[in-house]
């Protein structure tokens, strides 16, 4: 079949084929493949140590892979040195020249071209310029990194990266080393940023919140194998696996099972899990319905835009009940008051570590 | 740098004001007996008979060729380890592989043998009952005891400094940057002149500073491969041995405050180099 | 076919390594490692017997003796001192500190033969210091305190620097926390303080020792030279070459090579340990303090 890789018409931009990398006895990559659209802002998501990071390093031509192999439009990019691939790489750390003023460290890229292809000064002062005006570090071309904070370091990094006009941009946990408040604004700057350029990017993350806010696509990653991809949506909602479920957002777990049809909740081991979310569970005074089971409230936190309830079952097992203030001024919910707990909405997976 | 920054007030927890100022009194003592003392007297008896004496001492043409030869052999050392110790702190910094600690070790070793054992070695070499002395004899090239040997052994004594100056430097500072570099489009020597080689410079520097005084400075090497030929292979540690067991004290002494004064060019240039580092990392955020 | 390619490549994507190792390997064959087997060949043609003659021979042995006697002393004096000293430097505030800081790498920026001169000049019986003691019945210079006081000076900056990085990056809140448990400073310094600076004192006293051993510019003129009382190795060698005694000239040179090589093993495996203790972070002005090279 034709497909990407084997020259036949495609609208993906990088396609990755049977990746598997091992570092020593540990096995980072395991026969991963993967397509990347074109033009779209896709998120690597995963735990440390599932491979993420070496998987865009080994997109980029930084690492080398033990097998497998990575196309870019159709060509087989595997023995291409990095410099030849052309992908803009934003560093974890950020890696400013750290001699350089904000100005040279990006321009470095047109300025190390060979004499022939390099671009006129003129032309090159006009791109960083226009730059940094994306950026909106105008003022600051004359500093050196070690004068700027850690989100406009950041953006000096993606400056930089967009100055070679890559084909693909790949961004290793860019917000990772910032503070929440300043992660929240450049999450949305760089969405953005994505609209305005179009150009293809891959960014790894470990938070679950800023994938599935930020990107048109996410690749969960487990163990060096891919969990499932797809668009935030989706993998929110139709999880594949367990660890989806589990790594994307709060979840509440019993024992239980599907029998015909149904889901039954049990107080003890049955070997397969019942999870819930938070949020899609409905507390009452009174029980509503045959769905339903008793928990006594042992804790409320009340500040914020949502409300967190944690109780205990019947059977000692804890739940977390999430819901709006509205919701729960409501209910005039009190700590040590018993509730019946209906959940709206539930998925079951065999209990990995007691599946036979 | 690991732990808390604390603000230079007065520690609650220290010692008493008497023993602080004991303390103090003894390092002092010890460090101006042992060190400005020798310092001072050097500078005393180049100066003791006067500024005539100390610059007649210059227009004595041994004198002057033993200055000479000491700039020739450290203009041919330091280039050579510069080189040297750049490409052994690139191999070994920035990449990783089996026996770096043997090589390492190997880089260190002429700092540890005796220099008279290093002298030894090249009259051993080269010498005229040495292993390739009859080869040398026949073809009339003359090593010990000329100016070649001295040159050979300048370099052998200051292999390591460079290197050694370099390794922990460009090891700290990882590839990352190279990395980045890579990634814009940039070759390896590109990579390496722009990004790599400013950001090592003042290690570099004082690599450099601390090679040149040592190759200036060489003594006991020298004088095993040197012969004493006066105005051929004298350098000037030679050339104040000489004087001064010829009870020439004044010439000795000036040509001595000359390498003291190179001497205290080096310490200054450290602590800029160290001022200017401090200052850079007191910008990090 | 590409996993082939893959096989043969570099493993890293930094570049040069071959360039850069390759000539490091070349160049230290060159000028280190070709003139040192030169000198184990020419020992192997002396033959044991020979070997042990002149390597063993009374007046080679007071040689040693008195090389590492006085490296011992000195390296020793450096122990005490030196940890002082670096206590004062890094912990106290007094007139003129940065100048003494400075000039605490002397000894290794000057050349040999001006220490040399200096010091002889300093001690001799009408000199600055000479003239004081030798009133007072002491001699130092041509004896063996002469040779102690050399290398002295000469190891002076091995403890200073190696422990000066050690006590900035000392935690303060370790000695709050002994005193908040009632600890005397006596025994804070004892006890927690010194305990964590002895690796790097000890590699300090190890390097001051080792090149005590085979110092010979500074010693020279100090020491009179006078055989089986003040002559030390190195200038037994360079008399035997003076002699054209080449085999014995090899054989003490062997002998001191061979314990260069073992104390360079066991510098390094203290300095390791120095580095594991001190948990090196990543700026270099520690690097550049302690830059006294190996």
């Amino acid at each position: 079949m034709a497909d990407c890789a084997t020259g036949g018409a495609c609208n993906v931009s990088i396609a990755i084929r049977q990746i598997t990398k091992k570092f020593g006895r540990f096995t980072a990559l395991d026969n991963v493949d993967l397509d990347i659209p074109h033009g779209r802002l896709v998120a690597l998501l995963g735990p440390s140590g599932s491979g993420k990071t070496t998987l865009l390093r080994i997109i980029a031509g930084l690492e080398l892979a033990d097998s497998g192999s990575v196309h870019f439009d159709g060509q087989d990019f595997s023995d291409r040195t990095v410099a030849q691939r052309r992908v803009g790489f934003v560093f974890q750390h950020y890696a400013l020249f750290r001699h350089m003023t904000v100005f040279e460290n990006i321009a470095f890229g047109l300025r190390v071209r060979p004499r022939a292809s390099r671009p006129p000064r003129s032309a090159i002062r006009a791109q960083v310029e226009e730059l940094l005006d994306l950026i909106q570090l105008r003022t600051l071309a004359g500093r050196y990194p070690s004068q700027l904070s850690g989100g406009q370091r950041q953006r000096v990094a993606l400056a930089r990266a967009l100055a070679v006009e890559p084909r693909v941009l790949l961004l290793d946990e860019p917000f990772g080393a910032l503070d929440a408040k300043v992660r929240y604004e450049l999450r949305r700057w760089l969405r953005q940023l994505h609209d305005d350029v179009g150009v293809t990017s891959v960014f790894v993350t470990h938070d679950q919140e800023e994938a599935l806010e930020v990107a048109d696509q996410v690749a969960i990653l487990n163990g060096g194998r891919i969990e499932q991809v797809g668009a935030p949506d989706d993998v929110y909602n139709r999880p594949a696996s367990s660890f989806v479920y589990n790594f994307l957002g709060n979840v509440n777990l019993f024992h239980g099972r599907i029998d015909n049809g149904t889901a039954y909740i049990n107080q003890e081991a049955t070997g397969q899990l019942v999870f819930v979310r938070p949020h899609s569970l409905e507390i009452g005074r009174q029980p509503s319905g045959a769905n339903y089971f008793r928990a006594t409230i042992k804790h409320i936190s009340s500040a914020g835009p949502v409300v967190k309830v944690d109780a205990s079952t019947g059977w000692g097992a804890p739940v977390h009940v999430e819901m709006s203030q509205a919701r729960f001024r409501e209910l005039e919910l009190r700590t040590g008051e018993e509730i019946f707990i209906t959940p709206n909405d539930l998925a079951v997976f065999a209990d990995e570590q007691r599946a036979g | 740098m690991v732990g808390t920054l604390h603000l230079r007030s007065a520690p609650a927890v220290g010692e008493s004001r008497l023993i602080r100022g004991t303390l103090i009194a003894i390092a002092v003592v010890f460090l101006s007996v042992f060190l400005l003392a020798p310092l001072a007297v050097v500078f005393a008896v180049a100066l003791g008979q006067g500024v005539a004496a100390f610059f007649s001492t210059f227009s004595n043409p041994d004198t002057l060729s033993a200055i000479w030869l000491t700039l020739v052999a450290a203009a041919v050392a330091v280039p050579a380890n510069l080189i040297f110790g750049i490409a052994a702190a690139w191999a070994i910094g920035k990449f990783q592989f089996v026996g770096k600690g043997i090589l390492i070790a190997l880089i260190d070793l002429p700092f540890s043998v005796s220099p008279v054992v290093a002298g030894l070695t090249y009259v051993l070499l080269f010498g005229a009952q040495g292993l390739l002395g009859p080869w040398l004899v026949a073809h009339n090239v003359h090593i010990i005891f000329a100016v070649p040997g001295i040159i050979l052994a300048t370099v052998f004594v200051t292999v390591p400094f460079v290197a050694r100056e370099l390794l922990p430097t460009m090891a700290a500072q990882g590839s990352e940057e190279e990395e980045a570099a890579l990634t814009l489009g940039a070759g390896g020597w590109q990579t390496f002149l722009r990004v790599t080689l400013p950001n090592v410079k003042w290690a570099l520097l004082y690599g450099v500073i601390l090679c040149n005084a040592r190759a200036m400075g060489e003594f006991g090497a020298v004088a095993v491969v040197s012969g004493h030929v006066a105005g051929l292979t004298n350098t000037m540690p030679l050339q104040i041995e000489i004087l001064y067991n010829d009870y020439q004290f004044v010439p000795a002494f000036a040509v001595a405050s000359l390498l003291a004064l190179l001497a205290l060019a080096t310490l200054v240039v450290k602590s800029v180099i160290e001022w200017r580092i401090a200052r850079r990392g007191a910008r990090v955020t | 076919m590409s996993s082939v390619l893959r096989r043969l490549r570099k493993r890293s994507i930094i570049p040069g390594f071959g360039l850069t190792l390759g000539f490091t390997l070349f160049y230290l064959c060159l000028i280190v490692l070709i003139p040192l087997s030169a000198t184990f060949l020419e020992a192997s043609k002396i033959g044991w017997h020979e070997f042990w003659r002149a390597g063993a021979s009374p007046r080679a042995i007071a040689s040693y003796e008195l090389s590492f006697g006085a490296s011992l002393i000195g390296a020793t004096l450096n122990f005490v001192l030196g940890t002082l000293v670096a206590w004062v430097l890094v912990r106290y505030d007094f007139p003129f500190k940065r100048l003494l800081d400075s000039l605490v790498d002397l000894p290794f920026a000057l050349p040999t033969a001006v220490a040399g001169i200096a010091l002889t000049t300093l001690y001799a019986p009408h000199g600055w210091f000479g003239a004081p003691l030798t009133a007072a019945g002491i001699h130092v210079a041509f004896t063996r305190l002469g040779i102690i006081v050399a290398l002295t000076f000469i190891g002076l900056p091995f403890v200073v620097r190696t422990v000066q990085p050690v006590l900035e990056d000392l935690d303060r809140e370790l000695e709050e926390a002994a005193a908040s448990l009632g600890a005397g400073r006596l025994q804070t310094f004892s006890r927690v303080i010194f305990p964590a600076i002895l690796p790097a004192v000890l590699t300090g006293f190890a390097l001051a020792f080792a090149r005590g051993v085979g110092e010979y510019g500074s010693v020279i003129f100090i020491a009179g030279n006078m055989p089986m009382r003040t002559e030390i190795a190195p200038l037994l060698i360079v008399t035997k070459l003076e002699e054209y005694d080449y085999s014995g000239a090899t054989a003490i040179a062997v002998v001191m090579l061979v314990v260069s090589f073992v104390m360079l093993l066991g510098i390094n495996a203290l300095q390791s340990w120095n580095s594991e203790r001190e948990n090196m972070s990543v700026e270099q002005p520690v690097a550049l303090a302690a830059g006294v090279p190996v």
